[in-house]
């Protein structure tokens, strides 16, 4: 049955309005996980809040297992899901600025709408800031378009690239993730006295 | 410890693990079954020795023979220019590459047309058009081109054309000599007997 637009389930005019209520759930997401906070977010750095690493891990485990099952059942076929092209050393490089960028500023570009929109006069600096970036970035593009596009890898997956079996791998990162919970759990604990406890 | 973290940390982990059990078996896409069977009660799929021997005589590119019997028989006997794909093999990846080519019409033969249909029924699932079952399969071949039968006497002058035809591929494929239709009948000369006694006048 899916991915549902390339099977043609749904019209591919549709992707633009199913990305708008992605977002809309997505955003709704990071403001009610508390990522529209820069301290929530810095604090991964610091070590006294690990909502991020948590929220995200979350969602990779879960998506990651649920992909696998959704295959095996038969409703979504993981070899026509679109996967980004790797470029090694440029990937590299952005996710270290990227990584910088979240300390000092305290948002990344999604977090920033949503700590707009509650009203965050620091986001709207950063917001300011990342279209500065992209400008800078647009109008150097020559000096370096050939690191741009250079460590072409292709569409690869760890599968591929480290010859683990996608459910090995599954496992793996589950593990990691849970014990990365309840370490990160411990660590709160200690650290911050002011924490909540939250309950479901 | 909050009880309902400790179960959601046991409920991902056993999700997590039960991936490991999951082993999708390799799924081809198929046409629908109402088109296959529509398919499969055609006669279309079938071209006769005739037509693949004139195709061969003609060089046709367009031809590509696939003999679906195993390789044994394959080295012993098989039609010239044909590949070998077991009906064993036909689902691996490597034989694949014979079919579905544009343009190329896929020719299956076996030592019957059973095994050659069941070929074509496997390719056609697989979505494969163009592909098409010698009728009658190598046994048919044998009696038609290579060991042809004079038709009778009182047979269709269309018949006498084929025949003709078999007899230029039988020499093609096997080399046999010519023979020459014309049976040599003697010819007498009936001569008038001389009559010295003149005939007529006035």
């Amino acid at each position: 049955m899916g991915p549902l637009i390339p099977n043609g389930v749904i019209a591919s005019g549709w992707d633009f309005v199913i990305a708008i209520l992605i977002g809309l759930v997505f955003g709704f997401i990071l403001e009610a996980s508390g990522f529209s906070s820069s301290r929530n977010i810095a604090g991964v750095f610091y070590g006294y809040n690990f909502v991020v690493l948590r929220v995200f891990f979350t969602a990779v485990i879960v998506a990651n297992v649920g992909f696998l099952y959704l295959d095996y059942f038969g409703w979504l076929d993981l070899s026509k899901v679109y996967v980004l092209p790797t470029y090694f050393g440029p990937m590299l490089l952005g996710s270290i600025i990227m990584g910088l960028g979240f300390i000092i500023g305290g948002f990344c570009p999604g977090t920033t709408f949503t700590a707009i929109a509650i009203g965050k006069k620091d986001a709207l600096f950063f917001f300011i800031g990342i279209f500065i970036g992209i400008f800078l970035f647009g109008e150097g593009f020559p000096l370096y378009d050939k690191f741009y596009a250079s460590g072409y890898m292709g569409n690869a997956t760890i599968e591929d690239v480290l010859g683990i079996s996608a459910q090995w791998f599954t496992v793996i990162m589950t593990v990691v993730a849970l014990a990365s919970f309840w370490v990160t759990a411990e660590i709160e604990k200690k650290v911050r006295k002011n924490r909540k406890e939250y309950k479901f | 410890m909050n009880k309902n973290y400790i179960f959601l940390t046991i409920l991902m982990l056993a999700l997590a693990v039960g991936t490991l059990f999951l082993h999708k078996e390799k799924e081809y896409e198929q046409i629908k079954p109402e088109e296959l069977l529509w398919d499969i009660i055609q006669p279309t799929r079938y071209v006769t020795t005739d037509q693949v021997a004139k195709m061969i005589i003609a060089k046709d590119p367009t031809l590509e023979l696939v003999d679906v019997r195993d390789s044994k028989q394959f080295e012993k006997f098989s039609l010239p220019n044909a590949v070998n794909v077991p009906l064993s093999d036909i689902l691996k990846p490597e034989s694949q590459d014979y079919f579905g080519l544009p343009g190329v019409k896929v020719v299956f033969f076996s030592n019957d047309d059973i095994t050659a249909d069941q070929a074509w029924v496997i390719t056609k699932r697989m979505g494969y058009n163009d592909t098409y079952v010698m009728k009658g399969g190598l046994n048919c071949w044998i009696e038609t081109i290579i060991q042809p039968k004079e038709p009778e006497e009182t047979a269709p002058y269309t018949e006498f054309e084929k025949y003709q035809f078999r007899k230029g591929a039988q020499m093609y494929f096997t080399g046999a000599k010519v023979e020459s239709s014309a049976k040599k009948t003697e010819v007498k000369v009936r001569r008038r007997k001389k009559t010295s006694v003149a005939a007529g006048g006035c």
